[in-house]
């Protein structure tokens, strides 16, 4: 049972080791409650499909992994679809020419590739940081791309079943099962996995080690004086964070019973992993999940509205970068920019008639000043 | 074995040529990220905006040129297609200063996360204004290719080698010398130089850094286009085809150091001629090769050959 602790003169829960406040815990509660009541929603209406919000949950996860470099050790990987790729491709090689038929072995399968292709990749690209890091780990991403399309033996840009036959199923609990019964039934594996993944990576952030890679992402030199292992410290995260796109990835595999060279490995997925994380707001833990389920249904609904959907993400994406830098959960937490203004409308709502007014007033500067650079680069300062 | 001679050095010079298209891409690209400190993934975009709105210039020049006929008629296509490139690259100034003016300038002292995903939505945006504008088909121009062709250079030498691919090394060795006199000779392009070396010295002396900046991001938006249009007569254009020369330019930056000019001329050269013997000697290791180098240079020299550029070009 929860266990009530007073720290800093708040009362905050703990349970299982996961300490919170009681907003936070309500908050936490609903989030599983409405991960386990998905399958039930999505039968109620036709817009909502359970598959989209599963692959969401899956990308996400892969989000999630990619965080904890991002929040802590300040590195951008541009190439998290490789990892999730890994996975997606070892659990299809194991089930094709392995001969292995269970689930759970698939995944271990798909995590031992993914730790062995991140320790690889890490050790290579981690010898630089900033934008170089993300222009090498989107490089090695796009060699594992270009080799997927490559080989045959891989199925080329066609992708490859996961088993071939007609059942092409994976066995959960050692049986086959009805289609739409595996869906719902892989459905709440991914939900297991996730919530465990989530608290794994709770703890991480509540350990030394945690700490360790803040200072190393705040100032390396100084991290290194102090006599932290700088480079096997950061491997080790970019490890972690790899496995967590490798599980990922193998459910992927396992869902969708087909892997696919540009669904998977293609940077543009990278591209979408990273964007969860800013979407959901990157400085949080569950902000990538969240974004992740976003992402996948905004793209899901703009490809039925218009076949310039990358267009519209792209847009979604650079009113993110300007005007919600926090992401979705950043921003509605406690100082984040919608709690903010929603604080202020309650205590005076005529706060709208100044938020125009400075509205207006920026776009006014603004003008003035891009014409102004306007003139300076048609005519020269003088 | 005067035929495996002919065809390793045809494969070699076919080398060079993807090497200068390369270097063209690479340059840009790589000056961009030594002075603005600004990873531009939308930078394949660019070349391949260049490649499509190539094909049209190219059209419509050849269009008002005709033919060639005779010597002169030969020289005339021969300049006129070089007036197109040309104007195709100018048509991209505008669009990378508007890239560096509007959507850059405000998010410098920013996070770099967020440089990296505007980039990135900059990318997915241009993709499909490229959609709407030139349909989900690939265009291709066949009139220049064949026009150049038609003049005989290589064979003169006894080499059946095609003439364009002559053209297109010559344009690139006029290119790498253009822009090694740009930042070694002249004013501008020292005053770039001292920015890259040291953003607030130059301010200090009098420096518009922005100025600068724009003016970087514009070159590289030129010489994108440049390559593009340079790249497109022999192939097609097609919608994903910026994705390819964007990360083998990553590959050439790792390679010749970050933001050194130097070592992006090296790395294009080698990547391409690497990968074009690859081509002939083990073909399925074409894509891995670039990436296998990479991977040598990041153990043995993590700084890449040239190190970083400013001292000298």
């Amino acid at each position: 049972m929860p266990e009530r602790v007073e720290t800093d003169g708040e009362t905050r829960y703990r349970f299982l080791g996961v300490e919170a406040t009681r907003r936070e815990a309500v908050a936490l509660a609903l989030g599983v409650v409405a991960l386990f009541a998905v399958p039930d929603v999505t039968r109620l209406s036709d817009s909502l499909q359970l598959g989209v919000i599963h692959q969401g949950l899956l990308f996400g996860f892969a989000a999630v992994g990619l965080n904890l470099l991002l929040r802590h050790t300040k590195l951008t990987s541009f190439g998290h679809a490789a990892f999730f790729g890994t996975g997606a491709y070892a659990t299809a090689v194991l089930a094709k020419y392995a001969g292995l038929q269970s689930v759970g072995l698939l995944l271990l399968g798909a995590i031992a590739a993914a730790t062995v292709m991140a320790a690889l990749i890490g050790a290579l690209s981690l010898r630089h940081t900033g934008l170089y890091f993300a222009l090498l780990t989107l490089a090695f991403g796009q060699l594992l791309y270009a080799i997927a399309l490559g080989q045959s033996a891989l199925g080329g840009s066609d992708g490859m079943p996961i088993r071939p036959g007609p059942a092409n199923q994976p066995l959960l609990l050692g049986t086959t099962f009805e289609p739409a019964v595996y869906q719902i039934l892989t459905y709440y594996l991914t939900v297991a996995v996730i919530l465990v993944g989530l608290f794994v990576m709770y703890r991480i952030t509540q350990s030394p080690f945690r700490n360790a890679l803040d200072a190393i992402g705040q100032e390396r030199t100084r991290a290194r004086f102090i006599g932290l292992p700088v480079r096997r410290y950061v491997w080790a995260a970019f490890v972690i964070s790899g496995v967590y796109g490798g599980v990922a990835g193998g459910l992927y595999a396992v869902v969708r019973q087909y892997v696919r060279p540009e669904g998977t490995l293609f940077f543009l997925r990278s591209g979408d992993i990273l964007f969860m994380a800013i979407l959901g707001g990157f400085r949080t833990l569950v902000g990538p999940l969240i974004g992740g389920v976003v992402l996948i249904f905004l793209q899901d609904v703009g490809q039925d509205v218009t076949q310039y959907y990358e267009f519209l993400t792209g847009v979604v994406l650079l009113v993110l970068v300007y005007g919600f830098p926090r992401g979705i959960v950043g921003s509605f937490r406690s100082g984040g920019v919608v709690s903010e203004r929603l604080g202020q409308l309650r205590r005076e709502p005529s706060a709208v008639a100044d938020w125009a007014r400075s509205a207006v007033r920026t776009t006014e500067r603004k003008a003035v000043e891009s014409l102004s650079s306007l003139r300076i680069i048609l005519f020269g300062v003088d | 074995m005067a035929g495996t001679l002919e065809t390793a050095l045809v494969q070699t010079l076919n080398g060079v040529q993807f090497g200068f298209i390369l270097f063209m891409i690479a340059s840009g690209l790589t000056v961009i990220l030594g002075i603005l400190d600004v990873l531009n993934l939308a930078h394949g975009e660019l070349f391949s905006i260049g490649a499509y709105a190539g094909i049209g210039v190219f059209g419509f020049v050849i269009g008002v040129v005709g033919p060639p006929s005779g010597v002169l008629g030969g020289v005339v296509f021969v300049l006129a297609v070089l007036v197109s490139v040309l104007l195709t690259a100018a048509l991209l100034l505008p669009v990378g200063t508007a890239f560096e003016a509007l959507f850059l300038r405000a998010i410098y002292d920013r996070d770099q996360v967020y440089q990296l995903v505007l980039t990135f939505a900059l990318l997915l945006i241009l993709l499909d204004v490229k959609k709407f504008v030139w349909g989900n088909t690939s265009l291709r121009t066949d009139a220049v290719y064949s026009a150049i062709n038609s003049i005989p250079t290589s064979e003169l030498v006894g080499l059946n080698y095609p003439t364009y691919n002559v053209f297109v090394i010559l344009v690139g060795v006029a290119v790498v010398a253009g822009l090694f006199w740009f930042f070694d000779r002249t004013k501008t392009g020292r005053i770039v130089r001292a920015t890259a070396i040291d953003r607030e010295m130059a301010t200090a002396i009098g420096v518009s850094t922005d100025r600068v900046f724009t003016l970087v991001f514009a070159l590289g938006a030129f010489l994108a286009g440049f390559a593009g249009a340079m790249a497109v007569p022999p192939t097609a254009a097609t919608l994903g085809m910026g994705t390819n020369p964007l990360v083998l330019s990553f590959v050439v930056i790792v390679i010749g150091g970050l933001g050194s000019l130097r070592g992006a001329f090296v790395g294009a050269l080698l990547v391409g001629v690497i990968r074009s013997w690859m081509i002939t000697l083990y073909p399925p290791g074409e894509i891995a090769a670039p990436f296998a180098i990479m991977a040598l240079i990041l153990l043995v020299k993590p700084e890449g050959l040239f190190g970083t550029w400013g001292e000298t070009a």
